[in-house]
């Protein structure tokens, strides 16, 4: 199925007015963007400079990147606000070292981020935390030896932060930044993480497919989210039939979803011939949602649909290619 | 009793022993006041003319809202198609009128849910959207608000300090909304678990785990000693047994609940529910410090209690909890 001349340049025009809204919403002091109000956060602005990048092939300026290096905190870790106070944070970490990868920034300025995403380990990595599980708190369906990466420190893996970081160490291996056995492990434990905790049904949620004995029904964004980190795995059978759930769902009422959505199928193009018309339809429908970019609230949505509408997917944060591609 | 039943009732007891020795060495303050009004509003179904119904019962009570910013803050956890999980978003409409026409300045609606990060898609396909676009009331995602660090004022999960959003500190009114539910890890889900949903997942992420790892009833009990309710207004109407806050059923109440206390309103709501709050460990102990349990500290409005012949379904684990 082709897209229309029309639809094309609806989504065109609705890309343009979301890049402007983004331009109107940089926080002018210190700079950087905030989900909402006045103060920046690694999130929006890590997507805010993605979408706004205007050349493909040279690296983003330095002083571009400040508002970004500005919420590094003195480990070399991110937190996911600027606030001299505000913790580590692995989902703020991963999406900004992601960043910094995809606008060609020096691989100094993340390499000490990257070794501590590699390093990370959750609660379920403790033996007492796992005896925990099998014994005392068995209504969570979940296998502790298979962890990933959790949100901020001294807590459990959950499918967001686990499926970020995974994507943040893939791009850095292909670019040749990191290598070697650990590197390996925390790749396939994590990978064996998220295969765990998927929904019955396909798809996954935050991270408990089955309470009490009672499947739990998936979300769009985490799933759109597995689903890219699991994208050189689209042989397993799990992810498949989550693709198949993700891609029944391109008639979701948000745009922050749908935004993660399209950015997610867009990876697996190549893969599915059903993917390309449900990405069309999706992507028009987008367009249809964000038509006053000024009425949504959250920056991150803002700048997730301007990528999400953009024809070029070389800023896909979420899209990694196989090392022949890089 | 059996053993269950004795070890929780032990564990309540215990708990509610330890902070009252905490409040009399002055390490926590006694925030009780004196006495405590719970109004309980009888209606069938949403349907009835809930402003109107609001409206009286509010005035029951001696709220001055003249020139206050308000910040409603319903129980919105996610969409499941036929379950009746959130704050019915009639309820949250009728209320949002009601207080504007007492004279506040503003009101917004706030939340930030546990688990979907995708606030405005729970907005959206719950109902909650369409009815504040209706009445022109404006949405916060507490989840990606502005974020301050607050100093606790009590120690039980040993955080120290704890991210808030801007628009819950800067509130002159807190009005807490909850469903009436049971809950698989708390016993019972209310007004005061209900500001579970004020801790911003940007800091904490989704769910917020921290509070978990810490103790789900330690930090509900740390939580409201830091960000207080000032009121509540309860859902009542239709509530959820068994496998809540998401995969319980729905059962019949016909309440509204609205007290200027939450420990009070807690305590009531889980009568009404046929539970005994003085077997809910964190509703015990938040008696001792926070507000008041003790039917002598309650002054009761509107219509009477009545216990429920059939107490509400609870899992296995909470069978102590039914009086």
């Amino acid at each position: 199925m082709k897209t229309s001349f029309a639809a094309v340049e609806r989504q065109r025009l609705a890309r343009c007015r979301l890049l402007t809204e983004l331009r109107y919403r940089r926080v002018p002091r210190p700079g950087g963007w905030s989900h909402y109000g006045d103060q920046p956060g690694t999130e929006p602005t890590s997507l805010a400079l993605l979408a706004l990048r205007s050349s493909r092939s040279s690296p983003v300026p330095f002083e571009a990147l400040a508002p970004l290096l500005a919420c590094r905190r003195p480990n070399g870790l991110w937190s996911a606000v600027r606030d001299g106070d505000t913790e580590a944070n692995f989902w703020a970490s991963a999406i900004a070292i992601n960043t910094l990868m995809i606008l060609g920034a020096d691989s100094e300025m993340f390499a000490e981020a990257l070794d501590s995403l590699l390093h990370c380990e959750p609660l379920e990595a403790s033996w007492l935390v796992r005896l925990k599980f099998r014994i005392a708190d068995r209504h969570v369906r979940l296998d502790p030896t298979k962890f990933g990466w959790p949100w901020i420190p001294d807590t459990m893996s959950w499918v967001e932060p686990t499926s970020m970081v995974l994507i943040a160490l893939e791009r850095a291996k292909n670019l040749g930044l990191i290598q070697g056995g650990q590197l390996w492990c925390r790749l396939n434990k994590g990978t064996d993480m998220l295969l765990d905790r998927a929904c019955p049904e396909g798809g996954w949620n935050a991270g408990n497919g089955v309470v009490y004995g009672v499947p739990l029904q998936p979300h769009l964004d985490a799933t759109a989210l597995a689903l890219a980190a699991l994208r050189f795995h689209y042989h397993l059978p799990t992810v498949n039939s989550s693709l198949t759930w993700m891609l029944d769902r391109i008639d979701c009422p948000s745009a922050h979803s749908l935004a993660w959505l399209i950015l997610s199928a867009a990876a697996y193009k190549d893969w599915r011939s059903d993917v390309l018309p449900a990405l069309g339809v999706a992507r028009d429908r987008l367009a249809a949602l964000v038509e006053e970019p000024q009425r949504i609230q959250d920056t991150s949505t803002i700048a997730l649909a301007a990528l999400a509408l953009d024809p070029e997917t070389a800023n896909n944060p979420l899209e990694v290619r196989s090392c022949a591609h890089q | 009793m059996n053993r269950r039943m004795f070890g929780g009732s032990l564990l309540a007891g215990t708990g509610a022993l330890a902070v009252r020795r905490l409040c009399s060495t002055g390490r926590l303050r006694d925030r009780r006041k004196s006495r405590s009004r719970v109004a309980i509003l009888h209606a069938e179904s949403y349907d009835e003319p809930l402003d109107r119904l609001l409206l009286d019962g509010l005035g029951l009570f001696d709220l001055d809202l003249r020139d206050k910013t308000v910040l409603l803050k319903p129980n919105l956890v996610e969409y499941i198609a036929g379950a009746d999980v959130n704050t019915d978003p009639r309820l949250v409409g009728a209320a949002a009128n009601t207080l504007l026409a007492m004279g506040a300045k503003s009101v917004v609606v706030g939340e930030g849910p546990g688990h979907q990060r995708d606030t405005f898609l729970v907005l959206a396909e719950s109902g909650l959207e369409k009815e504040l676009q209706l009445r022109r009331i404006r949405f916060i995602d507490l989840n990606r608000d502005e974020i301050r660090q607050v100093r606790l004022k009590s120690a039980f999960t040993g955080l120290e300090k704890l991210w808030l959003p801007r628009t819950v500190l800067t509130s002159d009114v807190v009005v807490s909304m909850p469903k009436v539910k049971t809950h698989h890890w708390a016993g019972v889900t209310l007004s005061m678990k209900n500001l579970f949903g004020v801790v911003p997942g940007v800091a904490y992420g989704w769910p917020k785990n921290l509070l978990h790892c810490k103790g789900i009833e330690r930090s509900i009990l740390d939580i409201n000693a830091a960000v207080p309710a000032h009121f509540v207004i309860a859902d009542g109407i239709i509530g959820m047994e068994g496998n809540g806050p998401l995969n319980g059923s729905p059962r019949n109440l016909g309440r509204i609940v609205l007290a200027d206390d939450p420990v009070a309103a807690d305590f009531v709501c889980t009568r009404l529910m046929g539970l005994n709050p003085l077997r809910v460990n964190y509703l015990a102990q938040a008696a001792e410090f926070l507000g008041n349990g003790t039917p002598d500290r309650i002054v009761q409005l509107a219509e009477p209690m009545l216990v429920p012949q059939e107490p509400f379904a609870v899992l296995p684990e909470f069978a102590h909890l039914s009086i």
